[in-house]
């Protein structure tokens, strides 16, 4: 069950890389998002418990309907255009991203020879960090490296529950309230730098440089 | 808590509460009644603390006892409440100066209110530094002593001198802070504590604890302010003001003087290369530090470069101590310590008055520079006299205290070259021609000053010299201790051996100190006042007898005197300028056009500092040069940074991957 999800999870990065909408994005945090917080709740299944049941549902609550929809809030204030401009065409990326991945896989499989970890969470995990550090990389807007952070942080997440059979609630729930913060204060930056530049580019933070 | 609770205690609890509490009186909106509310409580503070202070063991008959508070935290010990004494006693007359000096700032309208936070916290962390026993928290003082002592110098941030002197002040407090680190870091390595009070180490133990000694020196030896590292001093002190430059040069540098005296402590007893190489710098420090102050036209660089001399008497009063403790001789320990403690206390007092008198002067004047002063004396008279005495106690000429000190560093050599007989004569003998050399160019330099600054015509036009109540007191209490110190030295030089026999000569102690006759020099003093007394009352009545005779100055057969026909800093100091031209970097240009009609002709004269220009600059510049190299890493773009963490962590999961 976990495996299929994690795969899911890998498939949902090859439409991020793919596509050149802003609004995909979104959406695809939210598929992410709902992923991830079946994936918290399996070990749930069998014996069920009020404790174990809030985290998942914080998650749920924060990345899949309060995150979504505040960058859905920017984007709609901001006027923000709809297509995300790369500085790379998708068909460079996707064979970039592939590689990286096959290099992934294969180094978690030689990995997990020598200490215990599930090899496909394991590895869809690192490979979310990669690729969202490879959209703050290769993408010019400010709301896109907001997603591909998120994205890198969902890669976390997971790479934690592979590694760990269950992580500390507190650290957990500690990295949601991280998110959150860091998101909203993106988005008031955003909001500002929209009063004082004209555009949402990256490049255009160059002219704060002292 | 319940050691707390000891009357001791809670007066020396209630001094720093009062001192932090006239933080509440800065809120008061009128900045004037603002500044002079937090002083007097601040002053009050300091009082009690200074009551505190004098009421411990270390200043009655009592055996002296080491007390630790707040679980260990704070150790009041000798060392630590005799550099308390110094911190408080100097801190109050320079706080009674804070209401005059700031006077003048409130009307150019700069924030004086950030001023005084800095101040006070700079005074409050100093007063800890002293008396803290762990090292964490000691290095927490100092930074945060260093920081706002640097936060309170940028007063006048817009000036480009200020910008340049305030950076080389914070760069090389940097360069201590993470020298102090590794010292601590050490020391706790070899004893397995944090506490000062737990340091106690061989120097038998192993190659680590000379690399100790050596940290200290260079940590503590900078902020103190010796020769190769002294470069900050004449920079950072003249652009500070001149409550801060009273402050630094009496109190702060000193902390470095506590530094080293605390490792030696720790590390006791020393082998004699220590002592040699303290000597050596020491001898150095005063020989060049003096020099140069004679090279300088800015009255506050002049200071700061005393103050790199006197740091070096100090020095070679450590050095001797250093000397008598690799030899096991009480005595010589007890002279040299002795002399660098009490000439501690005396630079703290008479650095403080000459920085405090030039800074009054400055103020008026507006200018820094001695060829624009002159006939101040008849401006302020008290202020002058004041100036006066504290140039004479700087020097070392007897009535005053800074001569006690160097006495006594000088029996310290006498009686090193009789206990060690071999060659130890001739070297001491060397060391005490140098001593005396720079006592020499003391005299020399501080004739200068007054005679340029006090005496002639005037060559700046002044309309109205202010001095304030403020002023004087706080120069007349200063010039008060250096005469009292002067002239009844017994009971400061009972503090000084009181300090040294607790726990800083190890074995039996020896009472060199209190043997000799002080109350000799008291008797010869006195007798030399009163007859230069009676001398002024002859002349007096000899005056009204006879009348006084008033005439202008001989002008060498030239008619039409003018102020610009003086002798000036510059030509006054020439001789002796030249003879170490290349160390002092000193340039003279003259252009003397020698036409049947002359026209104007020009001098100037300038020194520039050997270590500043020669190696600090050129090593940065290098340092410069060799980072604009990578220059090109340095990107506006966010996306590049994020590319380079990439590529870090790719490296990195390659080397666990293949180590794995």
């Amino acid at each position: 069950m976990e495996n299929v999800l994690s795969i899911l999870f890998c498939l949902s990065l090859f439409y991020v890389v793919v596509t050149s909408r802003v609004k995909a994005y979104v959406t695809v945090l939210r598929v992410q998002g709902i992923i991830l917080a079946i994936l918290l709740m399996i070990p749930f299944i069998y014996h069920f418990s009020i404790f174990g049941i809030i985290l998942p549902a914080t998650l749920l609550l924060v990345k899949v309907f309060l995150i979504p929809r505040y960058i859905n809030k920017v984007i709609l204030d901001l006027d923000i255009k709809r297509r995300i401009e790369p500085t790379i065409q998708q068909m460079v990326f996707l064979p970039i991203v592939i590689a990286s991945m096959i290099v992934i896989f294969l180094a978690s499989n030689i990995l997990s020879k020598s200490t215990e970890l599930n090899v496909i969470p394991f590895a869809s995990g690192f490979s979310a960090i990669v690729i969202g550090i490879y959209i703050i990389m290769f993408r010019k807007k400010l709301i896109v490296h907001v997603c591909g952070f998120l994205i890198l942080e969902n890669g976390i997440f997971l790479f934690g529950t592979a590694v760990a059979s269950e992580l500390p609630m507190m650290i957990e729930l500690g990295t949601l309230l991280d998110v959150f913060v860091v998101v909203f204060l993106m988005g008031i930056a955003l909001n500002r730098i929209s009063n004082t530049f004209e555009g949402f580019e990256i490049t255009d933070l160059g002219r704060l440089k002292d | 808590m319940n050691d707390l609770i000891d009357s001791h205690n809670v007066l020396f609890i209630a001094a720093f509460i009062i001192q932090l509490l006239s933080i509440v009186f800065l809120s008061i909106k009128n900045e004037r009644k603002a500044l002079f509310s937090t002083n007097i409580v601040l002053l009050i503070g300091l009082a009690f603390g200074l009551i505190s202070t004098l009421s411990s063991t270390l200043f009655t008959s009592a055996e002296i006892s080491s007390r630790n508070i707040f679980s260990n935290f704070i150790r009041l010990d000798g060392l630590s409440i005799y550099f308390l004494f110094i911190v408080q006693l100097v801190a109050i007359p320079i706080t009674i100066y804070n209401f005059s000096y700031l006077q003048h700032y409130i009307e150019q309208k700069r924030p004086i209110k950030n001023f005084i936070i800095f101040y006070l916290i700079l005074l409050i962390s100093t007063q800890f530094l002293v008396i803290a026993n762990q090292a964490i928290f000691f290095l927490i003082c100092w930074e945060a002593m260093t920081i706002s002592a640097y936060l309170a110098m940028v007063l006048e941030r817009e000036k480009e001198e200020v910008q340049r002197g305030s950076f080389y002040y914070f760069a090389t407090s940097h360069v201590i802070i993470f020298v102090l680190y590794i010292f601590f870091f050490l020391l706790h390595h070899l004893t397995g504590s944090w506490f000062f009070s737990d340091y106690h180490i061989l120097f038998s133990t192993g190659i680590v604890v000379p690399i100790i000694f050596i940290l200290s020196f260079i940590g503590f030896g900078i902020k103190a302010g010796f020769m190769p590292f002294h470069f900050w001093l004449p920079q950072a002190h003249p652009i500070a003001p001149s409550v801060l430059s009273a402050f630094f040069s009496g109190v702060m540098i000193k902390t470095g003087i506590y530094g080293i005296l605390r490792t030696f402590q720790f590390l006791n007893p020393v082998p004699e290369w220590c002592g040699w190489l303290m000597l050596c710098v020491s001898i150095i420090s005063a020989i060049f530090g003096v020099w140069y102050a004679l090279a300088q036209h800015d009255i506050k660089r002049l200071l700061a470069y005393h103050s790199v001399e006197n740091i070096g008497i100090i020095g070679i009063g450590i050095g001797i101590g250093f000397i008598g403790s690799a030899n096991n001789l009480p005595v010589v320990q007890v002279l040299g310590f002795g002399g660098a403690l009490l000439h501690t206390l005396n630079h703290a007092i008479f650095k403080s008055l000459l920085f405090i008198g030039s800074g009054v002067v400055c103020q008026n004047l507006e200018t820094r520079n001695i060829e624009l002063m002159g006939g101040l004396v008849h401006r302020a008279k008290y202020i002058a006299i004041f100036f006066l005495i504290g140039s004479v106690a700087i020097s070392g000429i007897p009535p005053f205290n800074g001569f006690i000190s160097e006495f006594i560093i000088y029996t310290g050599f006498f009686k090193t070259a009789n206990e060690l007989k071999n060659y130890y004569p001739i070297i001491m003998l060397m060391f005490v021609v140098g001593l005396a050399f720079v006592g020499g160019l003391a005299v020399a330099c501080f004739t200068k000053v007054n005679s340029i600054m006090f005496l002639g015509n005037e060559r700046k036009e002044v309309k109205h010299f202010h001095t304030s109540i403020y002023d004087n007191s706080s120069l007349g209490i200063l010039a008060l201790l250096c005469v009292v110190i002067g002239f009844y030295p017994q009971p400061f030089v009972g503090v000084v051996n009181k300090v040294i026999t607790n726990g800083f000569v190890k074995g039996n102690s020896s009472s060199a100190l209190i043997n000799i006759d002080w109350l000799y020099f008291t008797v010869i003093f006195s007798s030399i006042a009163l007859s230069v007394f009676v001398l002024y009352l002859i002349k007096i009545k000899l005056e009204k007898k006879y009348g006084r005779r008033t005439s202008p100055a001989w002008g060498c057969g030239y008619e039409n005197l003018n102020p610009r026909m003086q002798y000036t800093a510059s030509s006054f100091a020439d001789e002796l300028n030249t003879i170490p031209k290349s160390v002092l970097v000193y340039h003279k240009k003259v252009e003397i056009s020698e036409t049947a009609f002359p026209l104007p002709s020009k001098f100037e004269s300038h020194s520039k500092d050997f270590i500043d220009s020669k190696i600090i600059l050129p090593l940065f510049n290098f340092l410069k040069l060799l980072v604009g190299k990578i220059e090109f890493l340095s990107q506006t773009d966010v996306r590049y940074y994020i590319a380079f963490i990439l590529i870090i962590i790719t490296i990195y999961s390659l080397i666990a991957f293949l180590w794995v």
